[in-house]
């Protein structure tokens, strides 16, 4: 029986700016971080209050992690032009998280707007994932 | 009463200095007059956008850091207390306690143990699948 997600993916054009963002911007917490022998990078992050769930930042872009240059291209294709959705994060104050955000240069494809669903912006992380950045409703 | 654009950028202001400064002794005062906010004004704002007050924000960083540092071999544990703003071991190692769930002490065993484990078996932190998917002997 399956009862919970332990992992995701996160599949971005360059691992360390990746960390930058998530991890010294947004302020994720590294689970691991290991390089194996071959150059393989192993990088987990976990959200703030969220530990229990790792996100594996990896880039899709090598060789050994997909042999197939077509499939290494179309995934290099898509995160150039940003056109990863990353889900959605949760924020509880959707403008004053937007303000802080923009004062650290981070791009937003829009601005907190009121939808039915609660309050939302759409961020990118500048490595090829845009997200939805959400306060709930009734927050 | 809705907070504006601009009312947002004062707290956070003063929420962007708390996280430079959460390490040195800075009070309500010093961080309102940041936010250019009363500090009457700020703490209700802040509190109201963050869910949590100045004080327990500040908290909260500081024992971010020290969990950060107790991770480090270089700093003993009152060191690293003075280094991330507690005036007291005493109450860094009771907050730390109740922030994390163990001490600073028994912290930091635990993440070394964590860490020999990742030097001594970097792939046991790896889902097989993953391993299986890559050409790991590459």
């Amino acid at each position: 029986m399956i009862t919970k997600l332990s992992h995701t993916t996160l599949f971005v054009l360059d691992q360390n700016k990746a960390y930058d963002f998530y991890v010294k911007t947004l302020g994720f917490k590294v689970h691991t971080d290991a390089t194996m022998e071959n150059g393989f990078r192993w990088l987990t992050i976990t959200a703030p209050e969220q530990p229990e769930l790792e996100i594996a930042i990896l880039t899709p872009l090598n060789s050994f992690m997909y042999p197939d240059e077509e499939v290494r291209n179309a995934f290099k294709l898509l995160l150039e032009k940003g056109a990863m959705g990353g889900g959605v994060m949760y924020t509880p104050n959707c403008q004053a998280t937007y303000e802080e955000l923009k004062s650290k240069g981070v791009i937003f494809k829009s601005p907190p707007k009121d939808q039915f669903y609660g309050i939302e912006a759409v961020v990118t992380d500048g490595c090829g994932n845009w997200f939805s950045m959400t306060q709930p409703k009734d927050q | 009463m809705n907070i504006t654009p601009s009312v947002y950028r004062k707290i956070v202001a003063g929420k962007l200095y708390m996280d430079l400064n959460f390490h040195e002794s800075i009070d309500l005062d010093s961080i309102s007059r940041k936010a250019c906010i009363s500090r009457f004004h700020f703490h209700r704002l802040f509190t109201r956008t963050y869910n949590k007050t100045p004080h327990q924000y500040l908290t909260r960083k500081r024992i971010t850091l020290a969990c950060e540092l107790l991770a480090e071999d270089g700093l003993s544990i009152s060191e690293i207390c003075n280094s991330v703003g507690f005036a007291s071991i005493g109450s860094f190692s009771a907050l730390f306690k109740k922030e994390i769930g163990i001490a600073p002490r028994g912290y930091r065993h635990i993440v070394w143990l964590k860490k020999e484990k990742a030097r001594q078996s970097p792939v046991s932190f790896i889902p097989h699948c993953f391993i299986d998917s890559f050409t790991m002997s590459q």
